[in-house]
């Protein structure tokens, strides 16, 4: 075992492989950073370059490509609010509001170093996991994946504190959305009339652009100015500055990255819910939950620890079993096939350097890209000072185009309009719009697996009974729901014994 | 509101097609051959149009087949995969169908899969009859009915007992799935009373539902039913081929099933209606001699896929079969 994980490491340190991994990490950084491309894309834009090349070299080259984007993303969400991936949109609650204080720098800096530390935890727990992944795996079936999902939801909803009703509002508007489409279970189309493109549903990836950088630009262009006010704002940070604020907040790192870690084990989450997950677990831990989504660095880093530790362990369902956690996934899947490599469970006995080579290289890329964030920390940071009738226009035609980029549909663009003037509504009368994503992604996971766990019961509830994880989930529930009941009880003893207490 | 649709597709492709004759025809005018010239062709880039997203198995096998197709064409040119998976496929089928037929656009096909999303979306935009069919990559991938190593079910004639005592389930995509297709028919044509555990996201997440026990058993392809066996998680209990390529199993020759054999997907080559038959000949060619590659033979045999070129009058064949068995069928898939 010991000496597979080093014939991996010891695989990347021929120069040409190292050199395909930076390359990657390049690639990786650039589509990252670029709303509507992604991971995915630069993968399926790189794969014929890969016919050419051994696997191990061209599962170096997509290691450093995934290791990178999660930084690339974080960059362009901190700066512009514009979530360069769909996880990234996450990092934009708390990342872009820094900016605007004059503190990107900061920002960047805290997420590149929390990817990097959470890509290692990740690597860790993969290389410990992998040998007794296909008993892990097995353990979740429907009725965990419908938990599971119900409980990410809750913990969002919940962290909306103080704006409950808003965020069930909108909570349900994005399940009404969820839900557009082809129907997985019993066929046929719902809310469609008639439109080709949404057979498919409302796509993730448009309206996160647009509720996220369309609505912000909207907004800029009505208050006019910079991102971040005037030049005297923006903070001088040293590149170290982030660095250090993560280390202050190892806590959240340590949990972010668990909770990355766990969910990527099991096919059915994906890392847009991981990173609101660790998000709202964060915000519920804190002392003073108030000061999210108003600047708290620890609404950066918990997401960005949970992102790359994610893509560490979703490569587990994905390389045992061939089901992809999320679409970069599957197009590795794809490159993997062509290079001869079965994903499946004889894929650990007769891939495993290859593997471990792949697991090193995403870890490397997600450290190096880390590094090039830091490097450059003062130079981006100079972005939050470029007046919006410059920023506005560059900034709208690359989200525009991103969106159309996804798939060659216009329809895309249209998407991408409509929730931009959603976002900015939202924004304006302040509804929380992270439950509006969360929803959105876990609606159809929600009523396939409710559905399958029926079928499975035949038609009995006694099913979520029989099964220990699934029993446990429904207690996390009941818990999750239970706290803020105690918290409420907890601050009314409070009051009653110090009468001149404020309210919070 | 379906008419207006349609019309609206017809005003975008004409507008599109206006800029792309436009720049097709204006090297044709100082070039003394015509555009339809097979002695010229190819003379730039090929598309290949992917109906569904990068990384699926149609996409592998378009990735894997074309760059060594380019070696056999009579000139140097590239063939460039395109995805174009919106709408669950149908707009690069639309695509492929709208496009000039002079061959420089071609595509791949799921059959059955593209009768099932037709008759779904009830699409009226093509036409699947009356496209230009070139062959096909790889031989029709035939089915299994497996169950999970550790089921207690061992063999076939176990599972039918049990169906006479309540209904089997088996896990399965949506109902716009071939394996649902596959399912459903199989289970009738055996005999076999099913219950169908639906919505499963393609061929390893059902087979692991199988496997994990949400399901009693699950219908799978010949590639992903080896590769499973393999690895010790699936048994195999019966093949829906005439003659099972696991030795000792039960066949459709065997329990005199003859129609099982036509419960497959085929991933054929199409072009636009109408391409002229010399370069639908050069395309087929082309095909067919990087079926049989030494590159594409290995990477088969590896995936345990079967790579056996066809003609064009072959691939027409396969269609029309398919189609009649889809037509036989279509009601009682209707019916859940």
């Amino acid at each position: 075992m010991l000496e597979m994980w080093l014939s991996g490491f010891q695989g990347l340190l021929h120069v040409d492989v190292f050199l395909f991994v930076i390359l990657g990490m390049a690639i990786g950084l650039i589509f990252g950073a670029i709303p509507g491309l992604g991971g995915s894309t630069a993968i399926a834009l790189l794969m014929p370059l890969t016919y050419s090349l051994e696997p191990f070299t061209a599962l170096a080259l997509a290691g450093g490509v995934m290791g990178s984007v999660p930084m690339g993303g974080s960059i362009t969400s901190i700066l512009l609010n514009t979530p360069g991936t769909a996880p990234n949109a996450a990092t934009c609650l708390d990342g872009h509001p820094l900016a605007q204080q004059g503190k990107a720098g900061l920002a960047i800096g805290a997420a590149g170093s929390a990817n990097a530390i959470g890509a290692i935890i990740g690597t860790i727990s993969v290389l410990a996991v992998l040998p007794i992944a296909n008993d892990v795996v097995l353990l979740f079936g429907p009725p965990e994946f419908f938990l599971m999902s119900v409980f990410a939801l809750i913990v969002v909803a919940t962290a909306t504190r103080g704006k409950m009703l808003r965020g069930l509002v909108t909570g349900a508007f994005g399940l009404m959305i969820a839900y557009i489409g082809y129907n997985d279970i019993a066929g046929g189309e719902r809310f469609t009339y008639n439109i080709e493109y949404l057979w498919d549903g409302i796509h993730l990836v448009p309206a996160l652009i647009g509720l996220f950088a369309v609505a912000q630009m909207i907004h800029l262009m009505v208050k006019g100015g910079s991102v971040a006010g005037s030049a005297s704002a923006v903070k001088i940070t040293k590149m170290t500055a982030g660095l250090f604020e993560t280390f202050k907040h190892l806590g959240t790192v340590l949990r972010g990255s668990l909770i990355g870690t766990t969910v990527g084990a099991i096919p059915g989450l994906g890392g847009t819910v991981v990173a609101f997950l660790s998000y709202s677990v964060t915000a519920q831990a804190s002392k003073n939950p108030e000061s999210f989504g108003k600047g708290n660095v620890q609404g950066v880093i918990a997401p960005e620890a949970a992102i790359c530790a994610h893509d560490c362990s979703a490569l587990i369902p994905t390389l045992t079993f061939g089901i992809p956690a999320g679409a970069e996934m599957a197009v590795f899947l794809g490159l993997l096939i062509i290079h001869g490599m079965q994903p499946g469970p004889l894929m650990l006995r007769d891939h495993q350097v290859e593997i471990y080579g792949l697991i090193w290289a995403l870890t490397a890329s997600c450290v190096f890209a880390s590094f090039v964030g830091l490097a450059f920390v003062r130079v981006l940071a100079k972005i939050t000072l470029i007046d919006s009738s410059i920023l506005v226009p560059l900034v709208l035609s690359t989200a525009f185009a991103g969106s159309y980029a996804i798939d060659m549909s216009i329809e895309n663009v249209v998407v991408t309009g409509v929730f931009g003037v959603l976002g900015y509504l939202m924004m304006r009368y302040d509804y929380p719009r992270l439950m509006i994503v969360v929803a959105l992604v876990l609606g159809g996971n929600i009523e396939r697996n409710l559905h399958q766990s029926m079928l499975m019961g035949e038609g009995g509830w006694s099913i979520f009974f029989s099964r220990s994880i699934s029993i446990f989930l429904m207690l996390s529930i009941v818990a999750v729901l239970a706290l803020p009941l105690f918290r409420a009880l907890f601050r009314q003893l409070k009051l009653r014994a110090v009468p001149v207490g404020s309210d919070s | 509101m379906q008419r207006l649709d349609v019309e609206r597709e017809m005003t975008k492709w004409t507008r599109r097609e206006v800029m792309v004759s436009a720049a097709v025809a204006a090297p044709a005018v100082f070039t003394s051959r015509g555009a339809h010239s097979a002695a010229a062709f190819p003379a730039k880039n090929i598309q290949f149009v992917i109906p569904y997203a990068p990384g699926g198995g149609f996409d592998i096998y378009v990735r894997v087949v074309t760059p060594v197709m380019e070696k056999y064409l009579p000139n140097k040119v590239s063939i460039v995969p395109l995805n174009v998976a919106s709408g669950a496929g149908s707009r690069g089928v639309t695509q492929l169908y709208r496009s000039r037929p002079d061959g420089y656009t071609i595509g791949i096909l799921n059959i059955p899969g593209m009768f099932i999303l037709q008759q779904q979306q009830g699409s009226t935009a093509y036409d699947l009859n009356r496209f230009t069919w070139i062959g096909a990559m790889g031989e029709a991938e035939r089915y299994f009915i497996n169950v999970g190593a550790m089921s207690p079910i061992k063999t076939f004639a176990e599972l039918k007992a049990l169906s006479a005592k309540r209904p089997i389930k088996f896990s399965v995509t949506g109902p716009e799935g071939t394996a649902y297709m596959a399912t459903k028919i199989g289970a009738q044509l055996l005999g076999l009373k099913a219950q169908l555990i639906t919505g499963y996201k393609g061929s390893a997440d059902y087979v692991i539902a199988a496997v994990r026990g949400d399901s009693d058993a699950v219908v799978a392809a010949v590639p992903t039913t080896l590769r499973f066996r393999r690895g010790g998680q699936l048994r195999p209990l019966i093949s829906f081929e005439p003659h099972s390529s696991i030795p000792g199993l039960p066949d459709a020759a065997s329990v005199g099933q003859p129609e099982l054999e036509n419960i497959a997907v085929e991933r054929l080559v199409a072009a636009p209606p109408g391409v002229p038959a010399d370069i639908v000949n050069i395309l087929s060619t082309a095909l067919g001699k990087a079926l049989v590659d030494p590159v594409v033979v290995k990477w088969a045999k590896e995936n345990d896929v079967v790579m056996k070129p066809k003609t064009p009058q072959e691939t027409v064949a396969i269609v029309t079969t398919q189609k009649a068995f889809f037509e036989k069928w279509k009601t009682a898939l209707s019916a859940s």
